[in-house]
């Protein structure tokens, strides 16, 4: 019986439509992992630059003369570059700090409404992220001016310096785009949470505001967490709208970290103090997320063992 | 949830309503207004319309011959805004796929490691870059040749350092998409037998397509009404639409710094409004 069907021709695997590519496989995976390494120094080329001038005993970019610490003790002596990190850190700190609590409560209102009506939101929510720095920046100057022109205009008394432009139009403006990205992070986490905890909270008697506090927010601290980060960061490294919106108030420029550097740049007389602070800066966020991603995989592995 | 809950966001509502749409409404008003100072009086403002003109008739002399500057500034935003999302969006894309792929446990720390150079200052970054495609830099110094074979001034200068300053933009949403993809689907489609190829192309790249369109968006706007990489990496050769800005807030020269700011708003909403087409709450954005 079997026999009869021997004679028919067994059809291949080519005539099935498969090619065998296996020889091309070593060939691809060299070619990616070239790519890979050649986008890779692509994004860390003006990182790498920093750190070797950042070295440099030669304050002139032209030429590398010999390793010396020198430029990282000076980054104190510094003065334009202490006041200029002093504000950054001011203006960031707050909007940070403000942005995540309200952003938070923010979120939890949001969530609270039908679907329909949040989505709405979360568009309008979504405008600040997505419209160009350069159109927040001018349009939210534009507004301050006018405001300034305002109060002025009410309030006579205040003297011919005094204006709103430095710290509140600062913090305001960094709030303006802070906030939609702590919403951003603690929605999908809202999402996650079990409805019936809040319920439960509340049938048993405790109060709403307290419910959010001690049962809500526990459970979406992670979102707020990354929330906060990415405000901060956001904050901290903000070109374009503290650039329209920076100012002095009580005496002291408020001019953030990127734009002081602009300014400097445009002189051509950049301290490679500056290039010493940004390379401890980099080195500082790659430990504190390397330890910080550790961390937190020693306690999941810790819960598995229990 | 409690209903009581939803009045936690009124505040919010109100801020966003002030705080979009007043700056809208005051570049719609200086727009078309005659301000030219920084300290006006509210009365000292009347409405103008003449400087609309200039968007079609502002003509410049340049190396003999006539150009319209704004339009141009347009016109190259436009051009190195696309050719950098398109850039970024194939090496974006290629590297998130590998990292996706890669046998590495921790990933998120691959990640953190890729796009760390986001967190260090953007000002600073493109004038190291500026200062390695100068003659005598400090890489030809230690190393004996250049590593860019492209100087400041040119418009290849102006695209490195557009493309890698932005690309961390491109990969992170990409990847969150990938990793969103459940690995049966590419286990099924290997199965009833599709070719690697086909697999990624029918089935993966479609389930990425809302990350590649949240990317892009987010490397096309910041690439397109940017001003410090342009300037630094060109010294002023090359006139982006941001610059122009730059020079009429710098030359206190508001009502055209608001016209040209009023048309990127527009491109803007736009983008907005396809965006949402893919991604109703924004959750790739992130």
């Amino acid at each position: 019986m079997t026999d009869r069907y021997s004679d028919y021709p067994v059809a291949t695997l080519k005539e099935y439509g498969y090619r065998d590519y296996s020889k091309l496989k070593p060939v691809t995976r060299i070619l990616k992992q070239v790519l890979s390494f050649v986008i890779f120094f692509g994004l860390y080329l003006s990182i790498i630059i920093i750190a070797i001038q950042s070295l440099n005993s030669s304050s002139v970019m032209s030429s590398f003369e010999s390793i010396s610490l020198k430029w990282y003790p000076n980054i104190l002596q510094e003065d334009d570059l202490m006041t200029a990190i002093g504000a950054t850190m001011i203006v960031s700190l707050i909007a940070t700090a403000l942005a995540t609590i309200l952003g938070t409560f923010f979120a939890i209102g949001l969530y609270a409404m039908s679907k329909k009506k949040r989505q709405q939101w979360m568009l309008l929510n979504n405008v600040p992220i997505l419209n160009a720095d350069i159109v927040t920046g001018f349009s939210l100057m534009l507004m301050f001016i006018l405001v300034n022109t305002f109060i002025k205009t009410v309030f006579t008394s205040l003297p011919q310096a005094w204006s709103i432009f430095g710290l509140p139009t600062l913090v305001l403006a960094h709030l303006f785009f802070a906030i939609p990205f702590v919403i951003l992070n603690v929605m999908p986490k809202l999402k996650e949470t079990d409805p019936n905890l809040m319920d439960a909270a509340l049938d048993l008697g405790v109060k709403p505001l307290k419910a959010i506090v001690k049962v809500l927010i526990p459970a979406i601290k992670a979102g707020v967490f990354a929330g906060m980060l990415l405000a901060f960061t956001m904050s901290i490294d903000d070109f374009v709208i503290s650039f329209f919106n920076t100012g002095e108030t009580f005496g002291m420029s408020f001019d953030n970290l990127s734009v002081w550097i602009y300014g400097v740049i445009g002189r051509r007389d950049l301290s490679p103090s500056v290039y010493a602070f940004s390379t401890l800066l980099t080195i500082f966020t790659l430990v504190a997320l390397i330890g910080y991603e550790l961390s937190k995989n020693r306690k999941g592995r810790v819960k598995i063992k229990k | 949830m409690n209903s009581l809950y939803k009045r936690l966001a009124i505040p919010y509502q109100v801020w966003l309503v002030l705080l979009v749409f007043l700056p809208i409404m005051a570049i719609l008003l200086i727009a078309i207004s005659n301000l030219t100072t920084a300290n006006f009086n509210l009365s000292d403002i009347s409405f103008q319309l003449s400087h609309w003109n200039d968007l079609v008739e502002n003509q410049s002399l340049v190396d003999g011959e006539y150009f319209n500057s704004y339009l141009t500034a347009f016109k190259n935003s436009f051009i190195y805004a696309s050719i950098t999302t398109l850039v970024s969006f194939i090496f974006g894309y290629f590297l998130a796929y590998q990292i996706k792929k890669s046998r590495i446990k921790n990933k998120f720390i691959i990640l953190t490691i890729i796009i760390l150079p986001m967190w260090s200052n953007l000002i600073l970054r493109s004038e190291a870059l500026r200062s390695v495609m100068l003659d005598n830099n400090i890489f030809k110094s230690i190393f004996g040749f250049d590593i860019l074979p492209f100087s400041v001034g040119t418009p290849a200068a102006v695209l490195f350092g557009l493309i890698f300053t932005y690309m961390p933009f491109m990969i992170l949403p990409v990847y969150t998409a990938l990793e969103k993809i459940e690995v049966n689907l590419e286990e099924a489609s290997l199965d009833l037998g599709l070719t690697p190829f086909k697999t990624f192309w029918k089935v993966v790249f479609p389930l990425s397509f809302k990350g590649v369109v949240s990317g892009s968006i987010m490397v096309f706007l910041p690439t397109f009404a940017g001003f410090a990489i342009p300037k630094i990496l060109s010294n002023g050769n090359i006139v982006l639409i941001g610059n122009i800005i730059e020079t009429k807030f710098t030359y206190n020269i508001y009502n055209v710094g608001s016209m040209l700011a009023l048309l990127i708003l527009i491109l803007i909403l736009g983008s907005i409004l396809l965006l949402t087409r893919f991604d109703k709450e924004g959750e790739t954005l992130l």
